[in-house]
C-alpha cells in the first residue's frame, strides 16, 4: 500500500518530519513536494532511512517515490546533496566548545552564531564530528542543542566522541547525535572530500 | 528572514547581548542569540532574537537593567 503525502505549500522541515510519519506506518511512500529544497531533504532522509528514491517532475509538483529496500551500507549512508563534493563528503570537525582562538567567551558566543547559521545555508556537511571540548555543545543544557537536533533532522550525522564524552562525565547527558569511537571518526574524517576543522 | 513571529534587539557590544540574554532568560523568556541578519546591521555581529509578541517586555526588562540597546527590529 503506498501512502501518499502532499506537501506543496509547506515550509521546510514539514516535508520531512510528514514523510518520516508516513515512514513508521507503511514502506512505501510518495511525497509531493513544490520545490528542490524539500526535494533534497526529504531524499536525503529517505536514503538514509534505506529507501530507494524516484524523482518524477510533473507540471503540478515534483513526486517523489520511496520505497523500502532495507538497510543502505555504511558508505552510502551521507546525505545525498552538494554536502557531497566530487571527493567525497564534507564533514565539519568541531574541536572546542568555541570557535577561534583570542577571547573564550567570545568563541562561545561565534560558535552559537555559527551553528545557527548552518541550519540556513546550503550546502550542509555529509557530517559533524564533536570531539574534546566540542562534544560539551552536543549535551543538556547546551545552548546549540536545538540548531544541532534541526540538522541532523536535515541529515546531518552527528558524531559525539565517547572518550570525550566520558572524560568530562557527560555521557548519561548527551542531547543529540549519537555517541562514536575514533574508529569511526578517523573513517569519517579519512573517507571525506572535505573536512572543515573550526 | 522577514519572519513576522520574531524579532530581534540590536546591541552596541556584544557584552551588552550577553547581559540581555540572561536577563530575559531569568524572566523565562524565549530568546537565542543569533548573528546579525543580513538585512540588518550594528556595531555587533551577533544579536538576540525573541518572540516579537515578547517585545515590550524584553524592552522594559532591558531599561529597567540599565543595558543599552541600539533598536528592536522585526526579523
Amino acid at each position: 500500500m503506498t501512502k501518499t503525502v502532499d506537501c506543496r505549500g509547506l515550509e521546510c522541515p514539514q516535508p520531512v518530519i510528514l514523510t518520516r510519519k508516513a515512514m513508521a506506518e507503511t514502506e512505501a511512500v510518495t511525497t509531493i513536494v513544490d520545490n528542490d529544497t524539500a526535494k533534497m531533504n526529504v531524499s536525503r532522509m529517505a536514503s538514509k532511512q534505506g529507501y530507494s528514491v524516484e524523482v518524477q517532475e510533473k507540471d503540478d509538483g515534483i513526486y517523489l517515490h520511496l520505497s523500502k529496500v532495507g538497510a543502505v551500507p555504511e558508505e552510502e549512508t551521507a546525505p545525498a546533496s552538494a554536502a557531497v563534493g566530487p571527493g567525497g563528503p564534507t564533514v565539519v570537525l568541531i574541536p572546542s566548545n568555541g570557535l577561534g582562538r583570542g577571547d573564550e567567551e567570545l568563541g562561545r558566543i561565534l560558535i552559537r552564531s555559527f551553528l545557527h547559521t548552518l541550519d540556513e545555508v546550503e550546502p550542509l556537511p555529509a557530517t559533524m564530528v564533536f570531539i574534546n571540548g566540542g562534544v560539551k555543545l552536543t549535551v543538556e543544557g547546551s545552548p546549540v542543542v536545538e540548531d544541532l537536533q534541526a540538522l541532523e533532522q536535515r541529515g546531518v550525522d552527528i558524531l559525539a566522541c565517547g572518550t570525550c564524552l566520558g572524560h568530562f562525565g557527560l555521557k548519561e547527558k548527551i542531547a543529540v547525535g549519537e555517541i562514536s569511537n575514533m574508529y569511526t571518526i578517523s573513517e569519517t574524517l579519512l573517507g571525506a572530500g572535505n573536512v572543515i576543522a573550526l | 528572514m522577514g519572519d513576522p513571529q520574531y524579532s530581534v534587539v540590536l546591541f552596541q557590544s556584544t557584552s551588552g547581548v550577553l547581559r540581555a540574554e540572561k536577563l530575559a532568560k531569568g524572566a523565562a523568556l524565549k530568546v537565542k542569540l543569533i548573528p546579525v541578519p543580513r538585512h540588518l546591521s550594528s556595531d555587533c555581529g551577533v544579536c538576540l532574537r525573541c518572540e516579537s509578541a515578547d517585545v515590550h517586555r524584553v524592552r522594559s526588562i532591558l531599561d529597567a537593567a540599565g543595558v543599552e540597546f541600539d533598536g528592536i527590529r522585526p526579523l
